[in-house]
């Protein structure tokens, strides 16, 4: 499984913040996909949108709640087909999967096309250490691979590299010149994976939809390297999470209108490609195999609790990244795992572990955008309070965030707040004992805070003002206009 | 030569792991759930109701249709050649051929090159046409090659979708995965009866397919709307990455 970095996220989003070319990356992001995303409901109608949202999150709830039976009718007509279906309980055991059919048909080179799955098990690592040759042909997760790292986002992986870094990096790993010209880059890539392509034993892709009905593999892609992957190779393995089953063909329509318009704007990607199985005798080419590897790692602890199985309707177009306020200062890396922003903060402590990634449910400030952007409406913000009140309430010291001196600062508010002598006694003493420490209506930094030191931290703290409401209203509003002098 | 072994099932077996899902939903037995949209096991006479009210729909609406169609190509950076003249379709396409200075193009084996006649008219401008259809001389590698060495892949198109302006192709025997897809450019050819007006009626059609066929409607389908593109380097858009840079469409309408 990909390294797990979550408990390193408060430093590494402190060090996110202060990194300028981020910065810059994150605003083109947030700006142009969302735009994109607007505009291109606006054509359609909002009201058109809310159908199609409505009805394929029943799909979503339907599909989920009968995971059992699609799985078992996917495996059928995915069998019946000529394809093989293996079930992988955890990561090592969906990568032994791989290494074994790649061992077996004595595969030397792989390409891939984009699969988080595939970032998740770690599976480009256990192919290597196998013997096999990878190569990621997505021009984004090329870049990243040839540079030794992880991807910063769902739908764009390496938005986090400028152009002049991207060149520099081809220069030093590919031996070309320097350039600034993007469309060049994206020639240099064409021209070294080309020939990839054309010498793989094995093409391995991710999907974004499975249909049950008729034993469908569904991948949507922009470059083209999906469909090369699936089509030029002697053997295609897809790997995928086990909760991306749908009923019927006829349900695929309506995610294919929301899966690209929410993720780039776009009224269809460039390419949609539907994989049934290995190439039938007659076909001019195609794999002579095909093998789908379902992946639960962790997926069915989100299904068996009621409060977070929403999350595994999620079809990954990243539109709540995009939206994201804090996404929108920190990116795709800071959050440790595979899948980064508001539903990487509810899916990656459910496989990963609460334990291991309880920063997580707190990188959000519950501003509800990410629900209203998801074409799946699901309840993003919901859950993580759920997982926040999970972490209060947990037995279990190391699980726990809140301190004891949380618990009683918090205990101590709740009283003052519900006395109201004890309020006005309370802001009386506090202006007083404030005063040596306040300039410019603010407490000094110097001051030691140790309970509220995170939140100071980056903020000032205002200081009590000279009277509060209630002495204001007990004075009458002349007061309040003398304030105002 | 590795002798090839039973892959059929590696992992945890299928009861298992199905078994785990099942209690993982707080259920014991397997339940079939009530249909969401449609049957799943749908007869055939009522698909093929439905399919046949589908086509009476379009075959009304075709010229609508033909416009639609136009409009969301071109919106999807299609290259748009509209004519109901088979010469001044040929005429286009082998213009095309000279602008590019190609040498080589490959082509699909389907009805529609046979009422067109194509073939002759590229021969003439000197270009080596080569069809990428299954034969003695050609299987195997060699179609291959001869479709990287192209520079122009010709196909018609199992469906045209109004919606999306999207071509749909379904790779199958004279119909080569690689021919809309290696070459640097793609041209295909729509006829009046490939248009249709949604996804939802591509997929109506697929079943129907399926149904007929015992199960079976073919290894793969192809949904082409436009070029190939990205935007992974600082969101700027670059046309033809690892597929066709220009695309052409001639519908014949």
């Amino acid at each position: 499984m990909a390294e797990v970095k979550t408990r390193e996220f408060v430093s590494a989003s402190d060090s996110a913040m202060k990194d300028a070319s981020l910065r810059r990356a994150l605003r083109q992001v947030g700006g142009g996909f969302n735009e994109a995303r607007l505009e291109a409901i606006e054509e359609v109608s909002w009201e058109t949108w809310e159908e199609w949202r409505e009805e394929a999150r029943r799909t979503k709830i339907h599909a989920l709640e009968n995971l059992d039976y699609y799985l078992e009718l996917l495996h059928d007509r995915v069998t019946a087909a000529g394809g093989h279906v293996h079930f992988a309980r955890d990561a090592s055991q969906a990568n032994s999967i791989v290494a074994e059919i790649a061992r077996s048909r004595n595969v030397k080179i792989a390409t891939k096309s984009k699969s988080m799955v595939s970032e998740e098990l770690d599976l480009n690592q256990s192919l290597e250490a196998n013997g096999v040759e990878v190569y990621e042909t997505d021009l984004g997760e090329y870049i990243i691979q040839l540079a030794g790292e992880t991807p910063s986002h769902l739908v764009a992986p390496a938005l986090h590299k400028t152009k002049e870094q991207v060149s520099e990096l081809f220069h030093q790993e590919l031996g070309v010149p320097l350039t600034d010209d993007i469309e060049e880059m994206a020639r240099v890539a064409r021209r070294v994976l080309r020939e990839k392509f054309l010498s793989a034993d094995l093409g391995i892709s991710g999907a974004n939809f499975l249909v049950a009905e008729t034993g469908t593999l569904v991948i949507i892609t922009n470059e083209g390297n999906g469909r090369l992957c699936t089509s030029a190779p002697r053997i295609h393995i897809g790997i995928t999470g086990m909760e991306k089953v749908i009923p019927s063909l006829q349900d695929l329509a309506v995610f294919l209108r929301l899966l690209p318009r929410s993720a780039t704007g776009q009224r269809l990607t460039s390419y949609v490609s539907m994989v049934t199985g290995p190439r039938r005798n007659d076909d001019e080419d195609g794999p002579e195999e095909f093998h789908l590897v379902l992946v639960d790692n962790g997926r069915s602890r989100l299904l068996a609790d009621p409060d977070l199985r929403e999350a595994l309707y999620c079809i990954r177009c990243g539109a709540c990244l995009n939206i994201c306020p804090v996404y929108g200062k920190i990116g795709g890396h800071a959050y440790g795992w595979v899948y980064p922003g508001p539903i990487g903060a509810i899916v990656s402590p459910a496989l990963v572990g609460l334990k291991e990634a309880k920063d997580l449910p707190h990188a959000s400030s519950l501003c509800g955008a990410c629900r209203e952007v998801c074409p799946i409406r699901i309840n993003i913000p919901r859950m993580l309070l759920h997982l926040r009140h999970r972490l209060a309430e947990s037995p279990l010291e190391t699980e726990n965030a809140t301190t004891t001196g949380e618990r009683q600062a918090a205990q101590a508010y709740s009283w003052l707040m519900s006395n109201p002598a004890a309020l006005s006694a309370a802001a009386k003493v506090g202006r007083l004992v404030q005063k040596p420490f306040v300039s410019g209506g603010k407490v000094s930094k110097r001051v030691p805070l140790p309970l509220v030191s995170k939140w100071t931290g980056g903020r000032d703290l205002p200081a009590l003002p000279r009277q509060t409401f209630r002495e204001m209203w007990a004075q009458g509003l002349e007061s309040v206009a003398e304030l105002r002098e | 030569m590795v002798e090839k072994q039973n892959l059929t099932s590696l992992g945890v077996p299928k009861d298992d792991f199905l078994d785990h899902v099942r209690r993982s939903l707080g259920r014991t037995h397997p339940v079939v759930p009530p249909p969401l949209h449609l049957p799943l096991t749908e007869n055939l006479a009522d698909l093929e109701g439905r399919a046949a009210a589908a086509r009476e729909r379009l075959e009304e609406t075709r010229g609508e249709l033909a416009d639609r169609f136009e409009g969301t190509a071109r919106a999807r950076n299609w290259n748009v050649f509209r004519t109901s003249s088979a010469e001044e379709s040929i005429g286009y396409i082998t213009q095309l051929a000279g602008r590019l200075g190609i040498s080589r193009a490959a082509r699909a084996d389907q009805p529609v090159f046979g009422e067109l006649g194509v073939d002759s008219a590229l021969r003439n401008t000197g270009v080596e046409l080569f069809v990428a259809a299954h034969d003695e001389s050609t299987s195997g590698p060699r179609v291959r090659d001869r479709i990287i060495e192209s520079g122009l892949g010709i196909t018609g198109a199992d469906y045209a979708v109004a919606e999306t302006g999207s071509v749909v192709v379904v790779p199958r025997q004279g119909l080569s995965r690689l021919v809309s897809l290696v070459p640097p450019v793609h041209l295909a050819i729509v006829r009046p009866k490939d248009l249709v007006e949604s996804i939802d009626d591509v997929f109506l059609f697929r079943r129907l397919e399926y149904l007929r066929n015992g199960g079976d409607m073919g290894s793969y389908l192809n949904f082409i709307t436009g070029p190939s593109r990205t935007a992974d380097i600082e969101m700027k858009l670059v046309v033809g990455v690892h597929g066709p840079r220009e695309v052409h469409l001639v519908l014949l309408a």
